[in-house]
């Protein structure tokens, strides 16, 4: 059966499970919006020993940039190291997964007072994600900053290969100059 | 580990750049650069920076590895830069390395990017040049560091207290309108201009300067000297300004690091980082250190601005000399100390 390592630093926790089928056979995470740089290898040396790795799901966002990227550049080069497939989904479809409810929103801190969101009815993402203040998301019961899954990470199907930044980098650039 | 045969990743700026090295041979040096994408903005934009490291890290790592006709699992470490640097820049590097060491279960070697900058030159001879002193012009850093051992003991002289070289360039490349980066076009500009047609202030040369701060540096007074003199003579010749400001930069570069040579007796310099791409630099520098009787040494122009060569120099050295590796778990320091070679 095909052993999968599971990456997610698209929020302030860095994500990490080695899962094998519906197994976790490890997982770990460690908080903090700015830690993603050190936790993420310490996480995944810890958790991939004695194991052999088939593959690699990791979460493309949407989330704060910096974090994100540190998690898709840290699969990309282990799965080219390992000479193994990397497969990218959409972070918030796996919080969506743990909730229990035919109509709900999904909501993750996207800095500068705004959210990351998704609606999803009966399971299913209702269009692409978005960015916006939280005043303007309403509609159904919103489920606001909790953590993915990754057992349900490496089930979404499909793959994203290209980060949810949903923002254009300009206006990013100039509120990050000091 | 005589000949390690090193990866290294460099994404401090805006240079996506992978290099291999076997030893203190280059076997591959590939850079991608997004500086076209932060023309319009007249400097590097953080975050298009970063996104551009992302999107070229894959294509670049996996270039370095078939132009030097290696295979991946072959290396025996990884080196990147961790600092200083933008962090949402170096972090992608960071992640990157981390990935290929773990990957690979190889160690790493997290570095200092001004200490890579003069392990280039390393690349470039087989002899023993330490102690040198270093002059490490950028547009990032302006500093003058005496190198007893590249890979254990590097001692800050002196840095500049305002803008660097580079950034001086860049800066008066853009009130000239002369485009981004600044460095290459004043260099063409000046070479049918006369540097002495216009007397530009040389920064903290004073005799009070000689004796308080003898090796900073400070260059955002020569810059409104140019600003003002543009202002004031609408019928400036354009060549003679960039010649003259262009001389001012290099004449107290040269000033100060020939000073430092003499006053520590160490007759060795090497000139590194993005600004030693100069021609009058280099060309000053070879005249002068001659007539003082100073080794000089300046890397080819092609690894003296930002490269994954040098990094990966860098980590050979340190990986040659026995140093211990940095653990696996580290961040990237914007602020990283010259004085930091590596982390452990």
């Amino acid at each position: 059966m095909t052993i999968t390592l599971a990456i997610d630093t698209s929020t302030s926790r860095t994500c990490v499970a080695v899962i094998e089928g519906s197994e976790i056979l490890w997982s770990g995470f460690q908080d903090g919006a700015t830690a993603h740089g050190p936790a993420l290898p310490a996480l995944v040396q810890a958790g991939i020993k004695g194991f052999t790795i088939d593959e690699i799901v990791v979460g493309m966002g949407p989330g704060p940039f910096t974090g994100l990227r540190v998690g898709i550049a840290f699969a990309q080069s282990f799965a080219l190291a390992r000479e193994i497939p990397v497969r990218g989904v959409c972070s918030l479809d796996a919080i969506a997964a743990q909730i229990n409810e035919s109509d709900f929103i999904v909501t993750v801190d996207a800095r500068r007072k705004e959210v990351y969101w998704a609606r999803y009815i009966n399971g299913v993402r209702q269009g692409e994600p978005a960015v916006n203040f939280p005043a303007d998301v309403a509609g159904s019961p919103i489920f606001a900053d909790l953590f993915p899954d990754l057992l349900a990470l490496v089930q979404l199907p499909g793959n994203i290969t290209e980060p949810m930044y949903l923002r254009r980098p300009d206006a990013v650039a100039t509120a990050d100059r000091k | 580990m005589n000949e390690p045969l090193v990866l290294g990743i460099e994404t401090s700026c805006d240079e996506t750049a992978v290099g291999i090295v076997r030893g203190r041979t280059l076997l591959a040096n590939v850079i991608a650069s997004s500086v076209d994408e932060h023309a319009r903005f007249g400097g590097v934009v953080p975050e298009i920076a970063s996104r551009a490291h992302l999107e070229a890290m894959q294509p670049s790592i996996k270039k370095a590895v078939k132009d030097a006709r290696i295979k991946l699992s072959d290396i025996d470490a990884v080196a990147v830069t961790a600092g200083p640097g933008l962090v949402g820049a170096l972090l992608v590097g960071v992640g990157s390395a981390a990935g290929l060491a773990i990957g690979l279960d190889k160690p790493i070697y997290a570095v200092n990017h001004l200490a890579a900058h003069i392990s280039v030159d390393y690349l470039t001879h087989s002899e023993v040049i330490e102690p040198t002193i270093a002059l490490l012009v950028s547009g990032g850093h302006s500093s003058l560091l005496k190198v007893d051992d590249i890979t254990s003991s590097i001692t800050k002289l002196g840095q500049t207290i305002d803008d660097a070289a580079g950034e001086a360039f860049d800066k008066i490349a853009r009130v000239m309108n002369l485009g981004f980066p600044g460095g290459p076009a004043i260099d063409a500009d000046a070479k049918n201009g006369n540097a002495r047609a216009i007397d530009f202030p040389r920064g903290l040369t004073t005799s009070n300067d000689w004796l308080t701060r003898p090796y900073d540096f400070s260059f955002s007074g020569l810059k409104t000297a140019v600003a003002r003199y543009l202002e004031s003579t609408p019928e400036f010749i354009r060549a003679d300004v960039a010649a003259s400001f262009q001389e001012a930069i290099v004449d107290v570069l040269l000033l100060k690091a020939l000073a430092a040579c003499k006053e520590s007796g160490i007759n060795s310099l090497v000139i590194a980082g993005g600004v030693a791409a100069n021609s009058r630099l280099r060309a000053q520098a070879q005249e002068r250190c001659e007539k003082a009787g100073i080794r000089l040494r300046i890397p080819p122009a092609g690894l003296c601005t930002d490269n994954g060569a040098m990094v990966a120099s860098l980590g050979a050295l340190m990986a040659a000399a026995g140093r211990a590796p940095s653990p696996v778990a580290f961040d990237a320091d914007s602020s990283l100390p010259v004085a930091t070679i590596s982390l452990t």
